[in-house]
């Protein structure tokens, strides 16, 4: 089926068939009304009229005048006009048609066997030398090439034409781009992440290539959003699975201990950490493929980030401070951002934590709010620890879950586990950036580009 | 809301008794070994009914309720046990969920705790939960303190545990009554988020919480502005926060 190659084939063909015909009918019209009946009248009148300019022409400029009048009319009148002499030649030289010979030789005879002049058709110009000669209109012979040689009498038909022919494109490239921006529109959403998105009902009655291209779109719309759905539904699941028996585990732990009489407490210590490692991690996971299905995108308020980031220190400040470092704040000033509070509070602290558990100890992890030098709608929030760094060639990766800086001391600490990874998902979900840079004097910077909220 | 059950708890006399929801029978028979060691006894419920209608019996001081149910989720019984009693909930919710707290806090919860959670964690919040009450059972018996407050429209009566506002009764939750009535006591005066957390909630405010900050923004949606539009409950960034008096 190639319906819509039929139709692009045909449409184009039936607008160029429109196009000539409408130029063929308006300049046969034209040539009709020349012909018509009604028209002799006001043809006579132009022919004296043209009669009397080559009779004037001719007494100024003697013969190489009227030649000269003669090639001027034949350029702007459709109509042939010959000036016949007495042996029967045009004055430039044309070939005149048998017809108008033979005509013009009836006439002769006529007009001696009655006594009489010639028809006003067959009037003489004279010169001074008393050379004569006859104008004859030749009617019969109006081609069309002689109509589209002359642009005044052709230039009415052609704009009708291109008006026409112009509206009928129009339509045609409306008919054939509309479901294409349709279909663009729905690919972007599903790049968005709006797997819902179906094309073929506004396809309506279509059925061509483009309506399959919707059907095929469509059938690749479901087929993603299954198989995305099965795959967050997996880890929702796998994740609240695993975390029953975590429950358990923890309830047991609390059940050894209460029953241990504080024998092996070094052990259910040990125990209790890594149940809580495990926790967060799949409490991150979780979050990660709520960030990746986009499930929090709703619930968008505007947040003030000053407020935001007081708040952060506060609960910040525990943390760092059983690691013996502390979190700064240097430089705030009002700023609101539109975005979902709780997932970017989530975003920034795991940046802010990320930074605590890298900064060397007595040193602070330092946050400040910059305006953003190549934005003025943007703000920078910056989170600048005073650890070790990160090799340079790894920059770029230290936002991908579970990425390792270096292997051995990261196997230790547990590397970069998936904060990063959350938070530069959740910052990119309010079209945010975010990026890594290590300082010259020491130490990792993670700068988060936000979009100011309009005031 | 209409309260026809008022909790009684007289604590010194009897084991606190403690009402456990929770589908997972394992991890419940567990806790309830758990919970027990710690001095409470421990009743069960396996799905939504049958936690309903045990906490509709009025024998228990306290519900630990699971959000995950079958047949009836905890937000259902939350529901419906709200209409007619004023038990101390205390809801597990599945953990990074915030939503899920939020909407237990504002159906009447009056503490949550994300799960899997330390024991020793739930044991301390059970026993908060506890003394709140208690202390409030205490309000209600002695006379040590007025029997209300009042401070421009609203009024908080201690005896019936009512909040009129403009007139207008205001249904409130045990922990929003006790954050309120912290907050009008101090009127005008900053409370620090760690003072409010443990003389409103009865615990430490823990690291990464916002518990607090989500019953103080319930607090202002249920009382609304005061009559010159201004917040009544204001956020001093970094510190606290201020009845603001007219």
């Amino acid at each position: 089926m190639h319906r819509l190659f039929w139709k692009i084939f045909l449409s184009f063909w039936l607008t160029l068939i429109i196009f000539s015909a409408l130029v063929m009918f308006a300049a046969s019209s034209y040539l009709e009304h020349t012909r018509t009946q009604q028209d002799i009248g006001s043809m006579r009148v132009r022919l004296s009229e043209y009669f009397n300019q080559g009779q004037a022409a001719a007494k100024q400029k003697g013969i190489e005048g009227l030649k000269e009048w003669l090639e001027n009319l034949d350029r702007s009148e459709a109509i042939p006009i010959f000036l016949i002499d007495e042996t029967g030649q045009d004055v430039l030289e044309r070939e005149i048609p048998a017809y108008i010979i033979a005509r013009l030789d009836r006439r002769r005879e006529h007009a001696e066997r009655m006594e009489r002049k010639g028809s006003r058709h067959l009037q003489s110009i004279r010169l001074v030398d008393g050379s004569a000669y006859r104008m004859v209109p030749d009617f019969q012979s109006i081609t069309l090439r002689r109509v589209l040689q002359r642009p005044r009498v052709i230039a009415l038909p052609v704009a009708v034409a291109a008006l026409v022919s112009a509206l009928i494109c129009l339509l045609l490239s409306r008919y054939l781009t509309f479901p294409l921006e349709r279909l663009r529109r729905a690919t972007q959403h599903i790049a968005a992440g709006d797997l819902t998105q179906r094309v073929a009902p506004s396809m309506g009655n279509r059925r061509d290539e483009i309506a399959d291209l919707a059907g095929a779109f469509d059938r690749m719309a479901e087929r993603l959003e299954k198989v995305f759905g099965a795959q967050r539904q997996l880890l929702s699941d796998a994740s609240h699975e695993l975390r029953s028996p975590l429950a358990r585990l923890q309830v047991a732990l609390g059940l050894a201990r209460q029953r241990s009489n504080g024998q092996a407490e070094k052990e259910l210590d040990r125990i209790e950490t890594e149940i809580e490692r495990l926790n967060e991690l799949i409490g991150q996971l979780l979050e990660l493929s709520r960030l990746e299905a986009g499930v929090d995108a709703a619930h968008i308020e505007k947040v003030d980030i000053r407020e935001l980031l007081e708040g952060l220190i506060d609960d910040a400040q525990f943390e760092a401070e059983s690691r013996d470092c502390e979190v700064k704040l240097k430089n705030a000033f009002p700023a609101s951002v539109k975005a979902n509070t709780r997932l970017l509070r989530s975003a920034i602290e795991n940046v802010v934590r990320n930074a605590i558990k890298y900064t060397k100890p007595d040193t602070a992890v330092e946050i400040s709010m910059l305006a953003d030098a190549g934005n003025p709608n943007g703000i920078v929030i910056q989170v600048r620890d005073h650890g070790p760094g990160v090799p340079e060639k790894m920059l770029p990766h230290l936002f991908e879950p579970f990425v390792r800086v270096e292997e051995a001391r990261d196997s230790l600490s547990g590397g970069h586990g998936l904060g990063l990874a959350i938070a530069d998902r959740a910052i990119r979900l309010y079209g945010g950036e975010i990026v890594a840079k290590n300082e010259p004097d020491g130490g990792l910077s993670i700068l988060i580009r936000l979009q100011l909220a309009a005031s | 809301m209409n309260y026809l059950h008022l909790q009684q708890l007289d604590l010194g006399k009897r084991m606190a008794s403690i009402l456990l929801a929770d589908d997972d029978i394992e991890l419940s028979s567990m806790l309830v070994d758990y919970l027990s060691e710690e001095g409470f006894s421990v009743d069960v419920a396996y799905d939504g009914d049958m936690a309903l209608s045990k906490a509709l019996a009025n024998e228990h001081d306290l519900l630990i309720l699971d959000v995950m149910m079958p047949k009836r989720n905890g937000f259902d019984v939350l529901r419906e046990l709200r209409v007619r009693s004023l038990l101390p909930v205390l809801m597990l919710t599945a953990r990074g969920d915030d939503v899920d707290s939020i909407v237990g806090l504002e159906l009447g919860a009056d503490d949550y705790l994300a799960k899997p959670s330390n024991p020793r964690v739930l044991v301390a919040r059970i026993r908060a939960i506890l003394r709140r009450a208690e202390a409030q059972g205490e309000l209600h018996n002695g006379n040590e303190h007025p029997d209300q407050i009042a401070l421009d429209d609203l009024v908080m009566h201690f005896g019936s545990r009512t909040v009129t506002c403009g007139g207008n009764p205001v249904a409130m939750t045990s922990t929003e009554f006790s954050l309120l009535s912290v907050l009008l006591r101090e009127a005008g005066n900053v409370v620090s988020k760690a003072d409010l957390s443990e003389r409103a909630l009865g615990r430490k405010l823990s690291r990464y919480d916002r518990s607090l900050d989500m019953h103080v923004s319930n607090l202002r949606k249920k009382l609304g502005p005061l009559s010159d539009d201004q917040e009544r409950i204001k956020t001093v960034r970094g510190v606290g926060y201020i009845y603001s008096r007219n």
